[in-house]
């Protein structure tokens, strides 16, 4: 592209963005640095704030709800290196050529069509004590599980669905994608060198889609951190107890349901740190690829 | 399993095995919802899994007139689509305007859409039911869809950037060449040739509104005017539903992404590695 001047477009570009820009100013920008605010604040949401300093974050640090919150995500991320391994194994696997593989892939697909919505409440129904997976466990023999009322089992439920289940066939049609821009020499290469398949995918495979690898775990992250309200609204409700609650279930919690939205408003700024850093990351890696 | 690029006969098989693991184990969900929603309470009850012993539809029938699904399902055909064209004219024009057009602020202006992408609607979600309040659009169709095209939009114009930046330069020049104004270009020269692509983030764009939860949970309180995804999130909370009905309404549900998904399956899977691998 010709180098004429930075502003060479004149005004147009400006009013092209200028919706975009409006509503990103009204609906994002602005919301998060008014969180900030009202982080300092006695509020409800509705009326009159009240400053009342860093008594929010005070009480937020001695809120045994806000350390579970926090807890759960982590056990959230370490489903996401699961989630790497086991994408890129079977689309390893998948790129040796397999015959009636079109047929799976639209099947796997699926569950990521659904939104989080359904898919929620079709486990609630799915993972219940009495309901169809533990009917087909007690007649496979093996114990009752209480997918949704023991706590431990509920969380690392709730990561099973999210972070492996939803996304696997979209993780598997992505790597493939990337796959097959790898050179195909290199694999000849490889064979010829006597790599089996093993060595191949570590030596040659995954260093050729280390961008893809990198992309999909800002991915993971966003969608552990910032997408995953919906599910656990309908699937646990946060609970048993505080089992299930991730930070955006408790500002949803303390805001909307307690109306402390003040107080909400501090898990609101710990979230936007986790979040400004995550999106930090994602540029880079966004423009990294782009040289 | 030795070999590089065909592997064993033996390993081939097991791969088969496990492909097909992991197909039921994505399947057997929706199944046990499809047969729950053709059975009765009381079936259910004594056999949760089985295919049912005798298909009825009053299950179906209940939830689309009686739990309001009909209504619900109308208005969402209603908002998204209008959403999706408000979504899809802001997406269009920004991103042609990052993609192809020369200023100033070009570059701090795209990373702070960027940066704004991810953030969760829960963090959002205070000051914008204020702010609907505030513009008295509590309730009201334009407050939902707004909120929805704000939330999306960020995204959609990433992918239209990149779409754009990699079109040739010279058609630009050339129609400018012809005296062809910035709209113009835009509208008759470049947009024709972005189809492809806006057919994706159309997809994209589609899902996300179609299955949107929080800020429709509060703007939307009136019952008659929840989305069909709002409703049946605030159906699964109502005490004692029988569970065929819950089922059914989600079979209603699934059917318009399903359905979408067989008509475009190669435009939406497509739509997966839209903006995200280059190198």
């Amino acid at each position: 592209m010709p180098a004429r001047g930075l502003e060479r477009d004149g005004i147009a570009p400006y009013v092209f963005l200028a919706p975009l820009l409006v509503l990103l100013i009204a609906f994002i920008l602005y919301p998060v640095l008014m969180n900030l605010v009202a982080s300092f604040t006695e509020w409800k949401g509705y009326g009159p704030m009240k400053w009342i300093g860093l008594a929010n974050y005070r009480a937020m640090l001695a809120d045994a709800g806000f350390w579970t919150s926090l807890w759960n995500t982590g056990i959230l991320v370490c489903y996401i290196p699961v989630s790497v391994v086991v994408t890129v194994f079977v689309s390893a696997l998948l790129r040796e050529g397999l015959p009636g593989w079109k047929a799976y892939r639209a099947i796997l697909y699926i569950p990521n069509l659904l939104g989080l919505v359904i898919i929620g409440v079709i486990f609630s129904v799915y993972l219940r004590d009495d309901g169809p997976l533990n009917l087909l466990l007690t007649w496979a023999g093996g114990p009752k599980l209480r997918f949704l009322t023991s706590p431990w089992l509920a969380i690392n439920a709730v990561a099973v669905i999210k972070v492996i289940w939803i996304h696997l066939g979209f993780g598997l049609i992505y790597f493939l994608a990337a796959m097959n821009g790898i050179d195909a020499g290199v694999y000849e290469a490889a064979l010829l060198d006597g790599a089996g398949f093993f060595q191949t995918l570590w030596r040659v495979t995954v260093p050729s889609i280390r961008f893809a690898i990198e992309f999909w775990v800002v991915f993971n992250f966003i969608e552990v951190f910032a997408r995953m309200f919906s599910l656990i609204y309908t699937l646990t409700q946060g609970g048993p107890g505080y089992a299930t609650f991730t930070l955006e279930y408790g500002i949803f919690s303390q805001g909307f349901q307690k109306f402390r939205v003040g107080y909400s408003s501090a898990w609101s700024t710990v979230l936007f740190l986790f979040c400004a850093a995550i999106s930090f990351a994602q540029i880079r890696l966004m423009r990294r690829s782009h040289v | 399993m030795r070999s590089g690029s065909s592997l064993a006969a033996g390993w081939r098989v097991l791969v088969q095995v496990l492909l097909v693991v992991l197909v039921v184990a994505s399947l057997l969900p929706l199944y046990s919802v499809i047969a729950a929603s053709f059975k009765t309470a009381d079936e259910y009850v004594t056999s949760p899994f089985l295919p049912p012993r005798a298909p009825t539809l009053d299950a179906y029938a209940y939830s689309l007139v009686s739990a309001r699904l009909l209504q619900y399902a109308v208005n969402s055909l209603v908002l998204v689509p209008v959403g999706l064209v408000l979504y899809l004219a802001v997406c269009i024009a920004a991103g042609y305007a990052f993609g192809k057009m020369r200023f100033r602020l070009r570059l701090p202006l795209f990373l702070l859409v960027l940066f704004l992408t991810i953030f969760p609607q829960l963090l959002l979600a205070t000051q914008v039911f204020k702010l609907t309040s505030l513009l008295h659009l509590t309730n009201t169709a334009a407050g939902v869809i707004l909120s929805w095209v704000a939330y999306f939009s960020p995204f959609g114009t990433y992918i239209m950037t990149t779409y754009f930046r990699d079109m040739p330069y010279e058609l630009v020049e050339a129609a400018r060449i012809d005296g062809a104004s910035p709209t113009r270009i835009l509208v008759q020269v470049m947009t024709p040739l972005a189809g492809p692509m806006i057919a994706t983030i159309a997809i994209i764009g589609f899902q996300s509104m179609w299955n949107e939860l929080p800020f429709s949970l509060l703007i939307l309180q009136n019952q008659g005017s929840r989305t069909l995804t709002l409703g049946i999130a605030m159906m699964r909370g109502e005490f004692g539903l029988r569970v065929p009905i819950l089922s059914a309404a989600v079979v209603i549900a699934m059917a318009v992404p399903l359905l979408l998904f067989l008509l475009f399956q190669r435009r939406v899977t497509l739509g997966v590695t839209a903006g995200a691998i280059k190198g």
